[in-house]
């Protein structure tokens, strides 16, 4: 069940995503966003459907990984797809008793359903082309600015770049555990609510405690290795803009210009 | 009465492109009161095989059989909780399922879990800690988090023998122990195979291996490649290094002085056994220069 989770998940490539700046990738993503909820006509959600179907396209991963991501939020989708279709109030075309479909409630439900599938497979695209780290380099760079009102954006990226790098370290730990405990007649599947979370215990006290120890292993040799905050930190793979990111800067102004042009279609 | 183990294949993540063959057509057989070593080189499939004898993982085709029943058929489920639990399994590094408030109490998890009596669990417990060499009275109410590493083991491993197995499966049990710990950690599960349990074992060590394994067998990419008594195995020193392996280190001695010229049989590996070889071979080799 645990490796189902695809947020996070990336995908080595070499395509034109692949090798974009991270932050064009995350500004990129942020212009998409508002573009996709300016546009409130069918030209205009017509045409960032193509748009994301492009990217898509271009970022040559397979499509499966994007039915999964969208498996996922299925059942968002469909709740978000049916409440609007029942209480958007207008002019009503079928009614079920006390239930009645309008015109404009199918409108946005449509306009719901599919924005938010796009959000989330083009959102996945950011991570599925990114590792972690250049993702995480990404942000702190993009929050420097605001440090000076306060926002430790060295600190935030570090402690994601860890989080990030040991959920695949706890859900295997996570795993054997469970097993050493199961050969000691733990039983985890059945039992009711109550005995289900007292089995719990035998799992999570090794878990958190294995977790704290790598945590002060994990300090000290950072320290041993001089680790001393994001202050004068150089690093090995220093973010540089290039062509590309012209290229793709450009693109994103046309879309959110186009976007706000078809409100006017 | 043995563990047997049918043409067992297991693959992970089946039907994906990620799937792997972790298992291939394992057919073995374990008698009562055998001590078996298992070797193989890090993901030649030890440790996916060690977690079918007791049912923690189900072969994607085959049959596990411990005492003539099989352990993954539908029916018959009481049967079959009862037949794992004579199979006892210590993972690597087992003091990390350590979790109760004191040594008492977390060996006790066990046969606890089996659903036995207050005064019988305390038996099992003074019994398995008597087996592991721990003071009952001294540590029974100490925190299994106070105590040394070598101790945290032992009480782990008390652990999984207060269920009494009839099958102990190790697997690397010397992993991360001092010399000293070493020695006596093995001494242990030799007295614990006098005195008739089956044990198991999975271990890097040849010399380990060498000294208690009475059968081996030899995995990689899944499959059994090559099974016998230690002798024989070390017999094959080329066939072991191409499986990453190694023979232990007399074994290695001999081959060595082989090499340089000196005529010694090299399918030797007890320490008294090797001496009396190599005195025989310079006595042998100094006769010949005298003639």
């Amino acid at each position: 069940m645990l490796k189902d989770i695809t947020i996070g998940q990336y995908l080595p490539g070499s395509s034109f995503l692949h090798k974009l700046d991270p932050r064009t990738k995350i500004i990129a993503v942020a212009v998409y966003m508002i573009s996709l909820f300016v546009v409130n006509n069918f030209w205009g959600l017509g045409a960032m459907l193509v748009l994301s179907l492009a990217i898509v396209l271009i970022s040559r991963i397979p499509l499966r990984f994007f039915f999964r991501g969208i498996k996922a939020i299925v059942f968002i989708v469909l709740l978000t797809v049916i409440l609007q279709m029942f209480m958007t109030p207008g002019e009503p075309l079928v009614e079920l008793g006390f239930l009645k479909i309008t015109k404009e409630g199918v409108h946005q439900a449509v306009f719901m359903g599919t924005r938010l599938v796009l959000l989330v497979s083009v959102t996945s695209i950011l991570t599925l082309t990114t590792t972690p780290i250049a993702l995480t380099d990404g942000i702190e760079n993009l929050l420097k600015p605001f440090q000076k009102i306060g926002v430790p954006a060295h600190e935030l990226a570090m402690m994601m770049t860890i989080a990030l790098r040991f959920i695949p370290t706890l859900v295997e730990e996570t795993d054997k555990i469970m097993k050493a405990q199961s050969a000691r007649g733990a039983d985890f599947e059945s039992g009711n609510l109550l005995e289900r979370a007292k089995a719990m215990i035998p799992l999570l006290v090794p878990l958190f405690l294995n977790a704290i120890k790598r945590a002060d292993e994990l300090a000290l040799a950072m320290e041993a290795r001089c680790y001393h905050g994001g202050d004068g930190r150089t690093r090995m793979k220093a973010l540089q803009y290039s062509g590309r990111d012209a290229i793709a800067g450009v693109c994103c102004l046309c879309m959110a210009a186009g976007a706000f042009l078809t409100r006017f279609i | 009465m043995s563990l047997e183990m049918n043409h067992v294949y297991y693959t992970y993540q089946e039907g994906s492109p990620a799937e792997s063959h972790a298992l291939q057509d394992i057919c073995l057989n374990i008698n009562e009161g055998e001590f078996l070593g298992i070797v193989g080189h890090t993901g030649s499939g030890k440790s996916t095989l060690i977690q079918h004898l007791n049912g923690l993982l189900k072969p994607s085709k085959g049959e596990v059989l411990i005492d003539d029943i099989d352990i993954n058929r539908k029916d018959a489920k009481a049967q079959r909780k009862e037949r794992r639990m004579r199979v006892g399994l210590v993972f690597q590094y087992p003091e990390y399922q350590l979790f109760e408030e004191t040594v008492e109490l977390d060996i006790g998890f066990g046969p606890r879990s089996m659903g036995l009596s207050e005064a019988e669990v305390t038996s099992r417990v003074q019994e398995a800690m008597a087996l592991m060499q721990l003071d009952y009275n001294a540590l029974r109410k100490q925190s299994p988090f106070d105590l040394s590493g070598g101790q945290k083991r032992k009480v782990a491993i008390a652990g999984v023998l207060a269920m009494k197995p009839k099958y102990l499966v190790l697997d690397e049990p010397t992993a991360g122990l001092d010399p000293m710990g070493r020695e006596e950690f093995l001494e242990l599960l030799g007295q614990l195979h006098q005195q008739g349990m089956t044990i198991i074992m999975v271990s890097h060590s040849m010399d380990d291996m060498a000294r208690y394994a009475q059968r081996m067998i030899v995995m990689d990419h899944g499959k059994i490649q090559l099974e016998g008594t230690p002798r024989e195995i070390f017999a094959q020193p080329v066939k072991l290094r191409e499986l990453g392996l190694d023979v232990p280190t007399l074994t290695k001695l001999l081959l060595e002085l082989k090499q340089r010229g000196l005529d010694v049989r090299t399918d030797l590996f007890e320490p008294q056994a090797v001496k009396a070889e190599i005195m025989r071979a310079l006595k042998a080799g100094k006769e010949q220069v005298t003639c």
